[in-house]
């Protein structure tokens, strides 16, 4: 009796212990069938429940009213959310997605993790915020002062292509909001976009992404904020089409950004090159504002003090067990930030990070003591499911170190001379996401052996995004490679943002196969082999 | 006054202390998800599928709209 007690309080103090051996915590028995909701939310000990509920939960509600607020108002926003699908469909659950990548998280590795969705929440706002209050459709067809400053692009043209004209013109990419962090916030919204663009009779078996970009446009579901847009062939075929369709469907002046094929030869770099000077002639035009050097070197100083730190955070990820943030937060941190360019919140999210990181490299604080193994993430992520690995973790003591989209954009940018800066620049450019390690040719995907020594991990969790038809070809070669390497590895099939292809269940059960069949090992937490989430978010 | 001053922080304390007791319920039991999940997710879905929506393939895809543009040579 006395020793139940003495367990019963130390699990209310502390939380209740990982693994079942010691009397788990059982998180699948939190979630109700189906919807994956909380029966209630995890108690992670006084300490940790308490930061969640202050400084995560609250704190970002109260932060996100004070973003709206501050950036384009309450106004705007609410006609934004009656208008638009994406937005009132997807961000007001925004708190479980929090919840989903940081599920089993403890102590600093909560913290840390959640400092970066924090940011990403902040960015997207920024975003939404900025196209509804320059929406012709949301103010009576008025292009208003904000709309005149304000560019379109597609979402794999890098924001610092637009560094010239900062404080000027505000660079929004076109899908990043309405599509990319829709699909991992709630997944169900896409649906409607890949459905729309298949009903007007196009196939159903190109890259979904594409099918969803052009979908949202079918639905005439964009608002309509700038004068001009960046269109960009993401460096895949299908968005050739993407492209096609947003010139017909947006009708605006329209500047192509091709991403060569090709790209390790020196002419494509320089053709590349010439490339970017052209869009910033065709920005020159359409806006009367002049290309500022000063402007441009500025941001790309700021931009690579955030490389400068993440390398810092490789350093302590590769070569100690202290690295304080999760697999997810770590992905989608990284490939916002690097694709949407320097923007502020990145350095005050790097500056609370550093603190912590500090902390646990000072006090050896191991954030995930229950790691048996140490994944590298290869390839594009399911973005329906982007928080596999907190669920990897939690079950099986898998974890993500590194991925493969954290790794694409490891590079400085000169800023010595405008030549070097060009140069670097057309490099970024073409080292672009889904590129340079998925399409971007043998030498680039088997990167993948020098990482995984580089971060010291032992396992390979392998994407197979099923409708590339650029990496579906690479499958038998990673096969052949492992088999000769004697390397550990997983695939994860998925179809990117439609979850109804391989859902997250059978994503689940082809980990739990490979653990038990190849591995020979028992879950640490047997409450989450098998559970059904088929209507959640 | 000191006396009102008194009454006026224990107010200020048992509205503080109800408000966090009251919020801490709704963040444990996961009612806000709830919430949406169940109410404003299918009352927003249904304002959505029922919007009156333009036919965006009636629009005439004019590609001579704009003048050509060429690069410097």
């Amino acid at each position: 009796m006395a020793k139940n007690i003495r367990k019963a309080l130390k699990d209310f103090w502390y939380g209740k212990p990982h693994t079942a051996a010691e009397g788990g915590r059982r998180l699948g028995d939190l979630h109700e069938d189906k919807t994956n909701l909380y029966k209630h939310r995890e108690w992670r000990g006084v300490r940790d429940t308490m930061y969640y509920f202050y400084m995560i939960w609250l704190y970002n509600y109260i932060f996100m009213v004070k973003d709206v607020m501050v950036m384009g108002g309450l106004i705007n926003f609410a006609k934004g959310v009656w208008r638009y699908r994406w937005v009132g469909q997807t961000y007001l659950p925004v708190l479980h997605w929090f919840d989903r990548g940081l599920e089993g998280m403890r102590g600093e590795a909560m913290k840390a993790s959640a400092w970066h969705y924090r940011a990403m929440v902040s960015t997207t706002i920024r975003q939404f915020q900025r196209m509804f209050a320059a929406d012709t459709r949301l103010h009576g067809g008025k292009q208003n002062d904000l709309y005149k400053h304000t560019i379109a692009h597609n979402e794999t043209v890098w924001g610092g292509v637009f560094y010239p004209w900062d404080g000027e013109i505000t660079n929004v990419p076109l899908e990043m909001i309405p599509y990319f962090v829709t699909c991992h916030v709630n997944s169900h919204t896409v649906l409607n976009y890949i459905d729309a663009v298949q009903s007007i009779g196009l196939p159903g078996d190109p890259c979904p992404m594409c099918q969803a970009e052009s979908g949202i446009f079918v639905l005439d579901d964009v608002p309509d904020y700038a004068p001009a847009v960046i269109t960009c062939n993401e460096a895949c075929d299908a968005s050739v089409s993407t492209s096609t369709l947003q010139d017909w469907f947006f009708d605006k002046p329209l500047f192509s950004l091709p991403m060569p094929m090709q790209f390790d030869d020196p002419l494509v770099k320089k053709y590349c090159a010439r490339e970017i000077e052209e869009l910033w002639k065709f920005v020159e035009e359409q806006y009367g504002i002049p290309f500022s050097w000063e402007k441009l070197v500025h941001k790309l100083e700021l931009q690579n003090e955030l490389q400068r730190f993440e390398w810092e955070k490789w350093e302590v990820a590769g070569k100690t067990d202290y690295y304080p943030v999760n697999g997810v937060a770590q992905a989608l941190y990284r490939i916002y930030q690097t694709q949407y360019g320097d923007w502020e919140i990145w350095h005050v999210t790097d500056r609370k990070v550093r603190k912590i990181l500090e902390k646990c490299v000072r006090k050896k604080i191991n954030s995930f003591p229950q790691t048996r193994h140490r994944v590298i993430a290869w390839s594009c992520a399911p973005l329906y499911y982007s928080n596999w690995c907190t669920w990897a973790y939690n079950c099986w003591g898998l974890n993500n170190i590194i991925n493969m989209d954290s790794l694409m954009f490891d590079m400085e940018i000169r800023t010595d001379s405008y030549e070097h800066t060009l140069e670097d620049m057309a490099q970024y450019h073409l080292w672009a996401p889904m590129r340079r390690m998925a399409v971007g040719g043998m030498k680039h995907m088997f990167e993948l052996w020098e990482y995984m020594e580089k971060f010291n991990c032992d396992m390979v969790a392998m994407y197979d995004q099923l409708q590339c038809k650029g990496v579906q070809g690479l499958h038998g070669l990673f096969e052949d490679e492992f088999r000769d390497r004697n390397i550990k590895a997983f695939w994860i099939p998925h179809a990117l943002p439609d979850s109804r292809t391989v859902s997250r269940a059978e994503i689940r059960r082809l980990i739990n196969d490979y653990m038990t069949t190849v591995m020979h090992e028992e879950p640490l937490d047997p409450s989450l082999l098998d559970f059904d989430d088929s209507m959640t978010w | 006054m000191k006396c009102k001053f008194g009454k006026f922080l224990l107010k200020l304390l048992g509205v503080g202390l109800v408000l966090n007791v009251g919020l801490f319920c709704v963040f444990f039991f996961d009612l806000d998800g709830k919430l949406l999940f169940h109410v404003v997710e299918p009352f927003l879905k249904n304002h959505y599928d029922n919007m009156e929506r333009k036919d965006t393939l009636k629009a005439p895809y004019e590609i001579d709209k704009f003048p050509k543009y060429s690069y410097d040579s």
